[in-house]
């Protein structure tokens, strides 16, 4: 009998004669939790779908012991009975259902004739919660009653009552914010102490570092180093990650601040479905060329809102007096915001950013097509000369424009998001979550990149939920808490603590405008 | 070959596949009427039938594309050749002024459509609904439940007239030129751009196999009466509406609206008014539809154009068109209309019944899109 849980070896997965994954090793003790690190398109992804048979036994090569026998799933349906259970990065819950109602979801707890069983679910699933140590989560109550940490929670809370023995949680993080990433940890040491095995995949290295004992490191489908954390630290993970040692992820350089170019007066967005609440309440704020503003501020904090009001394309009411050059203008939609020379990269590529039909050339020059066009017709010469323009300034990693957007990395998909407002040539970028998703290698060219653009003068307001980010980038910080503006910092000795304590802070308040004439 | 190049090849040569789909249906149809199917009178009975369905398809899969449905195009088609019938019956209102009038009718028509939808966020499906009560009502009125006839012999040449044969092979020959110019510019532009090339072989077959269609299909309607002017009207409507979707840059926005809304208007891209043009050029089909369908019947009638809006959304599905938007071709749909039409003669020489030609071309339409479903996600 062996000591690991789980035992992969030799794991091969080839697409159409590519080797995405080519010969990996991956061991798991009970109790035991392992970073599974890499950059986008390692193959940390197809090696948990081999694991949690999404690719069923045979249309890979290799072999897995579950408990030191051979596992050799079909479907998902038999790793879930064997105890493995993923949670991915989009959760997957009914936000309309009862928590415990999505806790029981496939699995539902019956009385005779088919009826739920509601008493013992909720029974059942208050004892989860307590397990979890959330004892007042009300277990009746729809999911979309809670944020996005505790949602989280509720999927853990089904995988546990699925029996789960290795859990895989695929980006746990990446839309939690900071008080909730250490809700979600606290909850991992509490499994790893009841002998659950996790496999936590993530790009925050700070979590990996503090809540994994060992690391492996993917890289090109081929399996770099698994090392116990111990001996390792974040930039060494960095390291075995990229093949190199990135020497500084945040290139921050000095650059002048001109004058004012932009302002927001008394910003205040309205719920879309409660009309009555104000997501956003009275902020305003001011911003001079070549600065970079980071906007910092819990999850839900209103920044979004805010940001898509003052591009005009807020869904609810709202209410934004915007000033370019001193001057009142009217940004009441985005096609009028971008003609100001306002641009906006939206925070949720998937859905805002990206159109999936299209190839990468065609989403490139989405804003500036009118250009192209020559007596009606599009003149693809000339429009082709911009995009190869384009990709190679971004270093865009695609075989040829033509290729559908949806077969790029997710760091690339986002570079030709950016390219596309860059071609409407903004002189006020607006950067909602810019990085998020994206690997540490394009992550630093997408900082160089706003760095260049500050240098020439673009104003750039990036709203960003990694504090680390925030201060690695911007020249000035805002905070902001529950819809209002609750702090204004110049990032000068800023620490983390000190945005973090702002952003929690109900009684802080602060103006946005600022007169930081120096170079950071 | 196992399931997975199968399914390779078909989502590779859909057209490919869809025509060989319709040889096999022509194929059969003719072994049970014994040769009666594939001769020069029925195949231009069949062309000229299918036209009406063919118009409203061109506009239908641009509304598809951008991810809306208009049901209300049977109706309309049906409304507005009623009004060009009794314009031309009962006020004798020329052909030339008969006609703008009722294609500037079906672009407000299809407008206000378009402003319901886009504008006033009312889903298309229901404007549709509503549309297809409503245009079917107003015509019933304006025609007293009547049919309306007999219309002038200017107006029925739209529908029942010819092309002089040697007409038709200059269109021929020129349209086989067009072809080769345009692969040729192809390869060129490839070219230049360091892209893949086809392997020269492949294009010239291409050409060829386009030239042998253009030749049997100028040949075979020149036996009978020439080219019908119907007919003609779908061969230009079939370039101009190619040319809108790939060349400019509304065609391009059809197709990004269609993909994804939100990230198109977050992109400065006026997509409600791209929606409401999109059901513009609806209506100004349905106008082109209703025209050639009185013509045909050289009569307007209240019953005109009925479940005329299923046969041209069946014709888009058929050829290839997403029903979640964003992709989808004028031709598809085209030779989508062409199976409807083929079935729709097949069955009626074959003097089936009514009951069984609608079950047949049911069953058709779910057996097209399951397989284009099913081959659509190729690992």
């Amino acid at each position: 009998m062996s000591d690991f849980l789980m035992e992969m070896s030799g794991i091969v997965k080839t697409f159409g004669g590519v080797r995405a994954l080519d010969g990996i090793d991956i061991k798991i003790r009970a109790g035991e939790c392992l970073g599974l690190c890499g950059e986008n398109g390692a193959g940390k992804s197809t090696l948990m779908k081999v694991l949690s048979g999404v690719y069923p036994y045979g249309t890979w090569d290799g072999e897995i012991l579950w408990d030191g026998r051979p596992l050799r799933a079909q479907s998902v349906r038999d790793t879930e009975a064997a105890g493995i259970i993923i949670i991915h990065q989009e959760l997957m819950l009914v936000p309309e259902l009862s928590v415990a109602e999505n806790i029981f979801m496939g699995h539902e707890l019956t009385l005779p004739g088919g009826r739920m069983n509601y008493p013992a679910m909720y029974r059942r699933a208050g004892e989860l919660m307590r397990e979890l140590n959330m004892p007042d989560i009300n277990v009746a109550l729809p999911v979309m009653h809670y944020g996005g940490g505790h949602q989280q929670l509720v999927e853990i809370a089904k995988a546990l009552n699925k029996k789960a023995r290795l859990l895989i949680l695929d980006e746990p993080s990446s839309s939690l914010t900071a008080s909730e990433i250490a809700v979600l940890l606290d909850i991992i040491r509490g499994l790893k102490a009841r002998g659950v095995a996790c496999v936590y995949i993530s790009h925050k290295l700070d979590e990996v570092a503090a809540v994994c004992d060992t690391v492996a490191v993917i890289r090109d489908g081929r399996h770099i180093a698994t090392t116990a954390m111990a001996e390792l630290d974040v930039n060494r993970i960095i390291a075995q990650m990229v093949g190199r040692e990135i020497a500084a992820l945040y290139p921050r350089q000095t650059h002048a601040i001109g004058e004012v170019v932009f302002e927001a007066h008394h910003v205040s967005c309205f719920d879309v479905d409660n009309p009555r609440r104000k997501r956003v309440d009275d902020i305003s704020f001011s911003l001079r060329r070549g600065e970079i503003l980071g906007v910092a501020g819990l999850v839900g904090a209103g920044r979004t809102e805010l940001m898509s009001a003052l591009f005009g394309a807020y869904r609810g009411r709202f209410e934004a007096e915007v000033w370019l050059d001193g001057v009142p203008v009217d940004t009441g939609s985005p096609l009028k915001s971008i003609r100001l020379g306002l641009c906006m990269v939206p925070e949720d590529r998937k859905q805002l950013g990206i159109v999936p039909d299209l190839s990468v050339g065609q989403n490139i020059t989405l804003t500036v097509l009118q250009e192209f066009s020559r007596h009606t017709r599009i003149d693809s010469e000339s429009e082709l000369k911009t995009v190869h323009g384009e990709i190679s300034r971004l270093q865009l990693k695609t075989a040829n424009a033509f290729l559908p957007i949806t077969s790029l990395s997710g760091g690339n998909q986002q570079k030709a998001v950016l390219s596309k407002m860059l071609l409407a040539r903004p002189r006020v970028l607006i950067l909602d979550e810019p990085t998020r998703g994206v690997d540490v290698g394009a992550k630093s060219e997408i900082y160089k990149l706003m760095m260049e653009l500050a240098a020439q003068g673009v104003a750039i307001i990036m709203v960003s939920s990694e504090l680390a980010e925030v201060l690695g980038v911007s020249d000035r910080v805002l905070v902001i808490g529950e819809g209002v503006l609750r702090g204004n910092f110049i990032n000068r000795d800023l620490s983390q603590e000190t945005v973090l304590a702002a952003a929690i802070d109900p009684s802080a308040r602060a103006t946005g405008h600022c007169d930081n004439r120096e170079t950071a | 070959m196992n399931t997975g190049t199968i399914k390779q090849l078909f989502s590779q040569y859909k057209t490919m596949a869809l025509l060989i789909a319709i040889a096999l249906i022509w194929l059969f149809f003719n072994q049970a009427t014994d040769g009666g199917f594939v001769t020069p009178r029925n195949l231009s009975n069949l062309l000229r039938q299918m036209s009406v369905t063919g118009i409203l398809a061109c506009g239908m899969v641009l509304v598809i594309i951008a991810g809306e449905i208009d049901l209300s195009v049977g109706s309309m088609l049906g409304l507005l050749g009623g009004v060009a019938a009794v314009l031309d019956v009962t006020q004798h209102v020329p052909l030339p002024i008969d006609v703008p009038l009722v294609l500037l009718l079906g672009l407000m028509f299809g407008l206000f459509n378009g402003y319901l939808t886009a504008y006033l966020r009312i889903p298309s499906f229901i404007v549709g609904l509503g549309g297809m009560l409503a245009f079917r009502g107003v015509l019933l009125g304006v025609t007293g439940g009547m049919t309306i006839a007999p219309v002038s012999g200017s107006m029925v040449y739209l529908g029942q007239g010819y092309l002089p044969p040697q007409l038709g092979a200059v269109l021929g020959a020129g349209l086989f030129l067009l072809a080769m110019v345009l692969t040729w510019r192809q390869r060129v532009n490839r070219m230049r751009h360091a892209l893949p090339l086809t392997p020269p072989w492949r294009d010239a077959i291409r050409v060829a196999l386009i030239g042998a269609v253009l030749l049997a299909f100028v040949r075979t309607l020149n036996h009978y009466d020439g080219i019908p002017v119907p007919v003609l009207l779908l061969l230009a409507l079939l370039g101009i509406f190619s040319y809108v979707t790939t060349q400019t840059v509304f065609g391009r926005r059809i197709y990004s609206v269609g993909s994804n809304m939100e990230a198109t208007r977050l992109s400065g891209v006026n997509v409600q008014a791209v929606k409401m043009w999109i059901f513009g050029i609806m209506g100004l089909m349905c106008a082109l539809a209703g025209l050639v369908n009185t013509a045909r019947l050289a009569a307007g009638s209240p019953s005109a154009g009925n479940m005329g809006e299923l046969d041209a959304i069946a014709a888009c599905f058929i050829g290839g068109t997403s029903m979640r938007g964003g992709s989808g071709t004028v031709y598809g749909a085209l030779i989508g209309a062409l199976v409807m039409a083929s079935l729709d003669n097949g069955m009626s020489m074959l003097d089936v019944d009514t009951y069984w030609q609608m079950i047949v071309k049911g069953g058709i339409l779910m057996l097209a899109v399951w397989v284009d479903v099913s081959t659509r996600s190729v690992r």
